[in-house]
């Protein structure tokens, strides 16, 4: 099974340029080189991938891959 | 589990927003069936809030509030989600005679430290006695009013303990405060528009009465935050002065699925709507990469309203193109023109005729300040530029266009435009200084706005203030200056510059930056820092521009001057004539 974190690494590999390393530590809004617009888009991505809604406060507490792993496997184990 | 059905309006004489207060409409709107409803992104009606529990639940509320010790004047910070909580504590706070402060959402990734300090710089601007909160912003709510000695910071939850004693609720008056709007000033130093019951009435009754002519039959969708002056007045309390249902979705949610929009209009009959020019855009754009909602019906769309930033002619033709199949009729556009400090609206253009725009010639309106109307599309004739007819200023109200002296101008002479009326705010809350600067003695706005008058009705050219309006929102040059002197290495207070570029299609925000280095590498390292920090901070894309050490302008007073500044980045943007010193890379 696909771990959390390959998935969001999966997604995001459409949408970036090949040349751009992505890890755990890889900052979301700065590291990426995507536009507000980019974003929402990755955002709605996950949503639907995982059947989540990733609520209002931990958008602005998510800074990395690594933080936006746990928070999506925190919401799938709440819904679970 | 029953399933929700949308509210809808059923019996009771319409009354178009004839009322002395915000309280006296919901207890007349409260009388008949109709209401709020509160849609998911996918379209599922997750809550639905008809006005007669609105106004029940509000009246209970709000005498557990005064229970809980709020007294009649105290403000109530209460951070805007769309959902029936903010409604609730919005109306239990008009009941109680508190005055509320909608306060925003956070919008971007890491960008919590930051909004945590915005937020209690409001509560601390609006002198506020208490914050509310929806449960998954309580903790950064809690951490934003610590130390503040605040009465009350929690969920609505926190009054579930104070009993409702049945007890009278205070007199409203036309006098009274209705609430703080937050859209205008800085996020440094946050300006509190105080908007009088009175102000709110007129402002309603104008825009139901003539801007938008509001029948029985309305309905309206909306998916623009109540923290803007375009989402609470014009889309939860004009609706409520005029009976009116409306189908929500949250903001986020059609940032995230543009096209739930047009399928909430087609799907439960919507007859009003508006937004900025960007949301047009993303819908456009969302059908343009084949993204279609099957069997939708936007005949009924009647007025589909622009305001809030300069209005696109392409991006509105483009929507009209992709959304006529669906029935959709590009004379369903209404142009608009307002500010939270007018409560919301100024002037609207007539309903039914689509956008009207004056073609002039640019070089004559920079140089000569006058409106020469020239021919679209002479390939040799001279620079032109299109702009939008915004309409006639509401009855009961005043428009004036003044040169920087203030004397009057005429028609086609761009200036200030001036407004006068009954719906005018009555000051920035608490802040003299500000209030004097922007109303006169004799009850004139200077809006901060440019313009030119034909034949009475109103065309916006561009601004008078440093004020940058990008996708709907209000954004001060100002902050986005500051976050960069903190958070990036090797920048200083007064080596950066923003500001935004206006052009046909969009408005471009830029920032030119001191830069003492030479190495190419470090110089690209400074722009990526520049910019992600503008991204994390303010959520906004922007180009950097590098240019030599204490180059950059300013006035004769040794303050920063962006107006400048955007001239000297034009210079070297067109290629001609670049200043020496001006290091551009793109």
């Amino acid at each position: 099974m696909e771990t959390v974190g390959s998935q969001i690494i999966e997604v995001l590999s459409s949408m970036i340029s090949s040349g751009v390393p992505v890890s755990d530590g890889t900052r979301i809004a700065r590291d990426l080189g995507l536009d507000s617009v980019a974003i929402m888009d990755f955002v709605m991505e996950l949503e639907e991938r995982f059947d989540i809604l990733i609520p209002l406060d931990q958008i602005a507490d998510v800074e990395t891959i690594h933080d936006l792993t746990k928070a999506i496997e925190a919401i799938m184990k709440d819904a679970a | 589990m029953n399933e929700l059905l949308p509210a809808n309006y059923s019996g009771g004489v319409y009354r178009p927003a004839d009322f002395a207060t915000l309280t006296e409409a919901l207890d007349y709107a409260a009388l008949g069936n109709a209401g709020l409803d509160f849609y998911s992104g996918k379209g599922d009606l997750l809550q639905t809030l008809r006005y007669r529990d609105l106004r029940k639940q509000a009246r209970s509320l709000a005498r557990r509030m005064r229970s809980a010790g709020l007294a009649q004047g105290e403000r109530v910070a209460i951070l805007a989600d769309t959902d029936a909580d903010f409604v609730l504590a919005f109306f239990a706070s008009q009941y109680a005679g508190l005055v509320p402060a909608a306060m925003p959402l956070p919008t971007a990734f890491g960008g919590k430290a930051g909004y945590i300090s915005h937020i209690r710089r409001m509560i601390e601007s609006s002198g506020a006695s208490a914050v509310l909160s929806p449960g998954a912003l309580l903790e950064m709510t809690q951490e934003a009013a610590s130390g503040l000695g605040l009465k009350a910071a929690g969920t609505l939850e926190i009054f579930d303990g104070f009993v409702d004693d049945g007890a009278p609720l205070p007199e409203i008056t036309p006098q009274h405060l209705s609430y703080l709007q937050y859209s205008s000033g800085s996020t440094r130093f946050p300006l509190g528009v105080a908007v009088t019951q009175r102000a709110l009435m007129s402002n309603c009754r104008a825009i139901t009465q003539h801007g938008l002519k509001i029948i029985a039959t309305d309905r309206c969708v909306s998916w623009l935050p109540f923290y803007h002056d375009m989402g609470l007045v014009g889309f939860l309390l004009v609706p409520v002065t005029t009976q009116m249902p409306v189908d929500y979705v949250a903001t986020r949610e059609f940032a995230r699925r543009p096209m739930i929009w047009p399928t909430l209009i087609s799907r439960n009959g919507g007859t009003l709507s508006f937004s900025p020019s960007f949301g047009y855009d993303l819908c456009a754009r969302r059908a343009a990469s084949g993204v279609r909602a099957d069997n939708l019906d936007l005949s009924r769309w009647r007025v589909a309203g622009i305001g809030g930033d300069m209005i696109r002619e392409k991006v509105l033709s483009n929507f009209a193109e992709s959304f006529s199949p669906d029935g959709f009729r590009r004379e369903a556009f209404v142009a608009s023109y307002g500010m939270a400090e007018a409560t919301l609206a100024i002037s609207f253009a007539p309903l039914a005729t689509g956008i009207k725009t004056d073609h002039v010639d640019l070089d004559q309106l920079e140089a000569a300040a006058i409106a020469e109307p020239v021919k679209r599309n002479g390939a040799a004739g001279p620079r032109s530029r299109s702009f939008v007819n915004c309409g006639k200023v509401l009855p009961g109200h005043e428009l004036e266009i003044r040169d920087a002296d203030g004397n009057l101008l005429g028609e086609r002479m761009a200036g200030r435009v001036m407004v006068r009326g009954p719906s005018l705010m009555q000051e920035y809350f608490g802040n003299h200084e500000e209030t004097s600067r922007a109303l006169s003695q004799d009850g004139w706005l200077d809006t901060g706005d440019l313009g030119y008058l034909i034949g009475g009705s109103l065309v916006i050219t561009g601004r008078s203030k440093d004020l940058i309006l990008i996708n709907g929102r209000n954004v001060w040059p100002q902050d986005l200056e500051w976050a960069v002197e903190q958070e990036v290495d090797g920048v200083r207070s007064g080596d950066v510059a923003a500001f935004s570029i206006d052009e046909a299609a969009a408005e471009r925000v830029v920032l030119m930056a001191h830069c003492r280095k030479t190495n190419e590498s470090e110089r690209e390292d400074l722009r990526q820092a520049i910019i992600e920090t503008i991204r994390v901070r303010a959520g906004l894309d922007c180009e950097v521009m590098l240019v030599a050490p204490h180059s950059l302008p300013q006035t004769s007073s040794g303050k920063l001057s962006r107006t400048q500044a955007r001239q000297f980045y034009l210079s070297g943007a067109d290629g001609s004539g670049a200043p020496t010193n001006a290091h551009r890379q793109a």
